[in-house]
């Protein structure tokens, strides 16, 4: 009985779930006692603000859905990336060219919203590119280019779309001109869920996304090229013996994962009810990827309720104002991102700890057996595996 | 007694399954130059690290000049004068020679660096025992032989009395090696006191004064090397009674299957060539096993082959099409199928799941996928019939994910997938290691049964049971080298052991279908 | 004239938190830990030290004493740093986590920290902490009047002059003799070359191994005042990517402290040419493109990426960095 138990809780599905929850619940602790040190009268108040607001009513239900839908795509990108061994902090970057060329595509060549939302996923995968191309054919480290490529990608958007009058709205010229004013067939329709849900800022992203997710699922887990990029992520030795071209999965994979943010930044400034503005700061949304791809330990159909989570709370942050800041958000959720670099170590260390009880009971056997060795020099299967296991073959 | 400057006693050291050294005793006088000698697996390497403090025995006694001491990390080993060589040497190799000797005893005036003092005791040091080097040399820009000569200083520099040499000659040149052999002497005639583990019956000869020789853990004997042969040697190395306990019946092997001609691969960890221009064939209805000592080139050129590694020069050629250039993919395609040394490296993806790591090599064929999609139940339907046919136990059945298995099991797995590509060429690299005698039997069988069915199965092992039980040609590689060819049923174990240590070889020629020795 | 001596005084004040950032950075990779957490530790000791600045500055103890109170906001931001970064250490070298994870968690902890605290102090919505201008050390702290047209020299030196400058360069000073003449900068890299070496002399790595990310906290710390200083508009919980570009400037500096110095310069001019092209008569100034100078802020990142990926050959990284060092592994 207690070994079937054992099995169970070293399941990785299971464990995996777990230190999700744990992180989550830290994380929510962390920041109530940030609360409370600020404002100790208010602080039920934002707690209950951070829990409850995004359920509290249809419009926050459907700002909710709406703000989840860019964040599960940029949340697909990273974890994408993550699947394949790539860290793709470049996320924002694609976010933002993706959305001016979903942007271009639909005010000034006045393409409709499904050929808008393909350029956007074109604008992405090329600014994914580079960092691929680079660690690929140079070994330049991907974090570092994806850095760079963001500010670049930001500064070039701006250049642009400051140099295109068409784009810009005529009072405002530091903002793209209104949708519904340039191009009614650009925005992404409504499908009468904004009646559904009482609120104007409802529309099928969120049904999209949930697509793309479950694309991607698919892709990952059934298609051989899944196969192909998994295996190099998880073990580049065996898959260069399988026959994988590695350096070509990578670019692949960098350009896939910028696709990805990209169709982002088009679900989000194609809804009609934004506007994109040339600012020089980077955009949010590519960076609130990386926690709700670690959540759902990059796991397509995990991300999906990640990011519907992670827009929750977000929305409750907001709801905080003005008590409290919300950016006490990020801090909960890079609380969150701190310890999900713990969670692989505790399942290591169960691991470790049952092996090690296996280990000694081994060494026991053995020294008080007279035989020791079998006479032909055979050791024992335990003998093998345990060493390689202490030999750190994890990666 | 006070003679002896080193005593080993009873000393009994467990790994999980197995004793690494049972009951051992050696003793080490002051002055001379003790060899310890064995094969894989013997225990040398153990019952230096227990000495040099990295490992602490289950059972035993030290004692250093007649005092019983304990040694607990290799801090303790220095204190008591103890200094060993690794075999990968524990350099940085963008420090100077001079700053690798005193890292870690720096000398200093308030944590200020005093390299002058260090520069003149390293020169004094370098005079006095013939060990030449440059001290303001980058470890990296010197050769393995200085590099060498560094870590030897490093001991001296500390005063090590004791000094432990594993493998030290497994890199040098022969040149090198003779230097080595000189520096060795001028340090026993300073009085210290030497300890090398090695397998090389050449130089036991030439510069040890006694040896010890260890089989499978236990302690076989101590012999004077004056007046001790490099037989006598040999057959405490590796003698016992073979069983022929395989029935294999005859063959006559058919056309050439693969041909390798001159090949040469560089080393990935020093400047000699791991494998140096070697010829061989391997025919159809034929098990020719590489024999040899770990380390002389044999992995070296199972990745040549396999297209893993490179190779500097020379053909390879696989049923008439020439491989040398091509890809990985395009040799297994051609028919090579390989059951890799490191099973963790090259062998499986351990976060798949079993039935994804059997269909690795095959997973693009027509059968396996339609149009990019997997098709799953066609992927489940052969796991499954390769864990029945080939005995594969795992918790979850094809679902397990294969870090979770036991190492037998998975490479049961590994061999079940590369068997059943029923290759023209399978190459087996210690196919059986870590395997208990069913599963091992097992796999003989399907080796012979791939013979049997007229195909060609390249073999590196490094037990002689199953080279000689197994195998229809023995090749024994000794540096790189092929040293020796033989029939497995017209020698010895002892002759065979002798090739291996490197005290005889033959010259290497391509061995043709017309030069075959007969078998009986 | 005075415009080249604008724009050198300009290179050198945004190249003193790149120097000392990237200073840090490789004394933290130099021992085996790579820090992606730069940018997050600079926020946090800017956040610190401009906070100190403001009470002395109400306190109107930093009237009186600019450089005594400046002086002990570099200690601050300093200090702040430190302690952020073990986390860091915490992270990578006891509990051996992914370290590119933890750096980007506590990148995204900084700034979030930086606006709820500044927040809860200064009120709702004002999140900028402003400098006050007695930390601009001017010719009068020296004695000397400043004329009545600037010289040349005076605009090079008085022009942007703060205490974080000659500090950064006596750190850098200082740097290169620890890393090359003394024990412990010899064992440091000893941990990030070769641990097990190092190990098997008797070294205790993993203490190193903390103490080099401690470092690194240090000067990333005193790094984010100097940036906070050098962009001139008070603390805005951002450092604008500089803790990325400070691991550039490390890379291309090939881990060395000089050719970091010469690094940093290079990086800050391209920075300066691109914050200030519309002042630089004589750069071309693409009339007809709006919002032409985002052509100069992308300098300096294309440069970097241009250097980064033409240097990639020549590159010699510590050889252990980023190799959590496991004992079990000798």
């Amino acid at each position: 009985m207690t070994t079937k138990i054992k099995k169970f809780v070293q399941s990785p599905g299971l464990s995996s779930f777990f230190a999700s929850v744990a992180s989550i619940g830290i994380g929510l602790i962390f920041g109530y006692i940030l609360l409370a040190f600020i404002n100790p009268s208010m602080s039920f108040y934002g707690l209950g603000k951070i829990l409850f607001a995004g359920a509290s009513s249809a419009e926050k239900i459907s700002k909710v859905l709406y703000q989840a839908a860019p964040l599960m795509l940029t949340g697909l990108s990273v974890g994408f990336a993550f699947k394949t061994g790539l860290f793709n902090i470049g996320a924002t970057g694609q976010y933002t060219v993706g959305a001016f060329f979903a942007l271009y595509a639909g005010i000034v060549l006045k393409m409709p919203w499904w050929a808008a939302l393909l350029a956007a996923m074109l604008g992405g995968m090329i600014w994914g590119a580079f960092p691929g191309v680079c660690k690929a054919l140079f070994n330049v480290n991907e974090v570092i280019t994806s850095i760079m490529f963001n500010w670049i990608g930001l500064f070039a958007v701006n250049l642009t779309l400051s140099n295109i009058p068409k784009i810009l709205d005529k009072i405002s010229a530091n903002r793209t001109v209104n949708l519904a004013a340039a191009n009614k067939s650009a925005i992404i329709p409504k499908w009468g869920l904004d009646k559904l849900f009482g609120s104007p800022y409802m529309n099928i992203s969120i049904l999209i996304t949930a697509a793309v997710a479950i694309i991607i699922f698919i892709v990952l887990n059934k298609t051989t090229f899944g196969y192909e990029l998994k295996a190099c992520g998880y073990n580049r030795n065996a898959s260069i013996y399988a026959g994988i071209n590695a350096k070509r999965n990578i670019v692949l994979s960098m350009v896939i994962s910028g696709g990805l943010a990209g169709i982002g930044g088009g679900i989000y400034y194609l809804s009609g009810t934004a506007q994109f503005l040339v600012i020089k700061s980077l955009l949010n949304m590519g960076f609130n990827g990386i926690p709700v791809a670690l959540l759902a330990t990059s796991n397509p159909v995990g991300i999906i309720f990640s990011s519907l989570f992670i827009s929750y709370i977000q929305v409750g942050g907001e709801a905080m104002q003005p008590q409290f800041s919300p950016e006490i958000i990020n801090i909960i959720i890079s609380v969150i991102i701190y310890l999900s670099a713990f969670s692989m170590l505790l399942k290591g260390l169960i691991n470790r700890i049952l092996t090690r009880q296996n280990a000694r009971k081994e060494k026991e056997k053995v020294l008080h057996s007279s035989a020791g060795n079998r006479g032909d020099g055979i050791v024992t299967d335990a003998a093998i595996s345990n060493k390689s296991e202490s030999e750190g073959v994890t990666k | 007694m006070s003679d002896y400057v080193v005593e080993m006693l009873n000393i009994t050291k467990i790994f999980p399954g197995i004793k690494a050294n049972d009951d051992i005793t050696l003793q080490l006088r002051k002055g001379e130059v003790h060899a310890l000698l064995g094969e894989n697996g013997a225990g040398k390497s153990t019952l230096m690290s227990v000495l040099f403090g990295l490992y602490q025995p289950e059972q035993g006694t030290i004692k250093i000049n007649g005092k019983p001491v304990k040694i607990n990390n290799p801090n303790d080993a220095n204190v008591l004068n103890i200094g060993m060589v690794h075999q990968h040497f524990m350099l940085v190799e963008v420090f100077s020679v001079l700053d690798n000797i005193i890292l870690g005893i720096e000398p200093n005036t308030a944590g200020v660096l005093d390299r002058k003092i260090a520069r003149q005791k390293i020169v004094e040091l370098s005079k006095r025992y013939g060990l030449s080097v440059e001290p303001d040399a980058l470890v990296e820009d010197i050769s393995v032989g200085m590099q060498q000569r560094v870590e030897i200083l490093k001991m001296l520099y500390r005063n090590n009395e004791i000094l432990i040499f594993d493998e030290p000659t497994a890199v040098l040149t022969p040149q090198e090696i003779q230097e080595l052999i000189q520096i060795m002497r001028g340090l026993t005639a300073e009085g210290k006191s030497i300890l090398f583990i090695t397998h090389k019956l050449n130089e036991i000869i030439e510069v040890a004064d006694r040896c010890t020789v260890l089989r499978k853990g236990k302690y076989v004997g101590t012999v004077d090397v004056a007046d001790t042969t490099r037989e006598e040697l040999s057959r405490m190395m590796v003698g016992r009674d073979i069983h022929f306990s395989i029935d294999k019946k005859d063959v006559i092997p058919g056309k050439v299957v693969f041909t390798a001609e001159n090949v040469t691969v560089p080393s990935r960890h020093h400047k000699n060539n791991a494998v140096k221009g070697i010829s061989f064939d391997v025919r159809a209805g034929e098990i020719v096993c590489l024999a040899g000592i770990e380390g002389n080139g044999q992995s070296e050129l199972v990745y040549a082959l396999t297209g893993i590694e490179k190779i500097s020069s020379g053909k390879m050629i696989l049923e008439g099409t020439d491989i040398t250039k091509a890809s990985i993919r395009k040799r297994s395609r051609l028919g090579i199928s390989h059951i890799p040394e490191d099973r963790h490296k090259y062998g499986l993806v351990l976060e798949y799941s079993l039935a994804n790591n059997l269909v690795l090599q095959r997973y693009w064929e027509p059968e396996f996928q339609n149009a990019g999609f997997i098709r799953t139940a066609k992927v489940l339907n052969y796991a499954n019939l390769l864990i029945k046919q080939y005995d594969v136990r795992s918790g979850q059945g094809a679902a397990t994910i294969v870090r979770s298995m036991s190492g037998g099991n998975q490479q049961k797995a590994i061999i079940a997938r590369e068997i059943d590509k029923n290759p023209e060429l399978l190459v087996a690299i210690q196919p059986t290691r870590g395997l208990d005698i069913g599963a091992i039997e097992y796999i003989h069988s399907q080796l012979i049964a791939q013979r049997d069915s007229g195909k060609a199965v390249l073999l590196v092992s490094l037990e002689l049971d199953e080279v000689m039980n197994v195998s229809d040609r023995i090749l024994v590689m000794y540096e790189g080298e092929i040293v020796g060819e033989f029939d497995p049923r017209t020698t010895t174990v002892e002759e065979i052991g002798l090739y291996m240590a490197g005290a005889k070889r033959n010259t290497p020629r391509t061995v043709t279908a017309a030069s075959a020795t007969s078998k009986k | 004239m005075i415009i080249l001596a604008d724009i050198m005084s300009a290179t050198v004040i945004f190249a003193i938190p790149l120097l000392v950032v990237a200073l840090g950075g490789m004394f933290s990779e130099r021992s085996g830990t790579i820090n992606i957490a730069l940018e997050g530790i600079m926020i946090v000791g800017a956040l610190f030290s401009c906070l100190y600045l403001v009470s002395a500055d109400k306190s109107g103890f930093g009237a009186v004493h600019p450089i005594l109170a400046m002086f002990i906001a570099i200690l601050v931001a300093g200090l702040a740093g430190i302690i952020f970064s073990l986390f860091l250490a915490l992270a990578s070298v006891s509990l051996k986590a992914d370290q590119t994870i933890g750096g980007t968690a506590l990148n995204m902890f900084a700034p979030a920290f930086a606006i709820v605290l500044t927040w809860a102090i200064q009120g709702q919505g004002q999140t900028t902490i402003i400098i006050p201008t007695w930390v601009r050390i001017t010719q009068s702290a020296f004695g000397l009047t400043p004329g009545k047209d600037p010289n040349f020299f005076e605009t090079f030196i008085f022009k942007n002059f703060y205490l974080t400058t000659p500090v950064v360069l006596v750190l850098l000073a200082i740097t290169v003799f620890v890393i090359y003449k003394t024990k412990f900068g010899l064992r440091l890299r000893a941990c990030g070359e070769h641990p097990q070496a190092a190990d098997s002399v008797g070294i205790n790595v993993y203490a190193l191994r903390y103490i080099g990310v401690a470092i690194s906290g240090f000067l990333g710390g005193i790094g984010g005042l100097a940036f906070t200083i050098a962009a001139g508009s008070g603390f805005q919980s951002t450092v604008a990517g500089y803790g990325f570009f400070a691991l550039a400037v490390m890379i291309f500096g090939n881990w060395k402290p000089m050719r970091i110095f010469g690094a940093a310069l290079f990086f800050a001019l391209f920075k300066v040419i691109g914050s200030y092209s519309a002042s630089i008569p004589f750069l071309p100034s693409f009339s007809g493109i709006k919002n032409s100078d985002y052509i100069y802020t992308m300098l300096p990142y294309i440069v970097t990426m241009l250097v980064l990926v033409f240097t990639s050959k020549k590159s010699r990284a510590p050889k252990a960095e980023g190799i959590p060092y496991d004992k079990s592994t000798r």
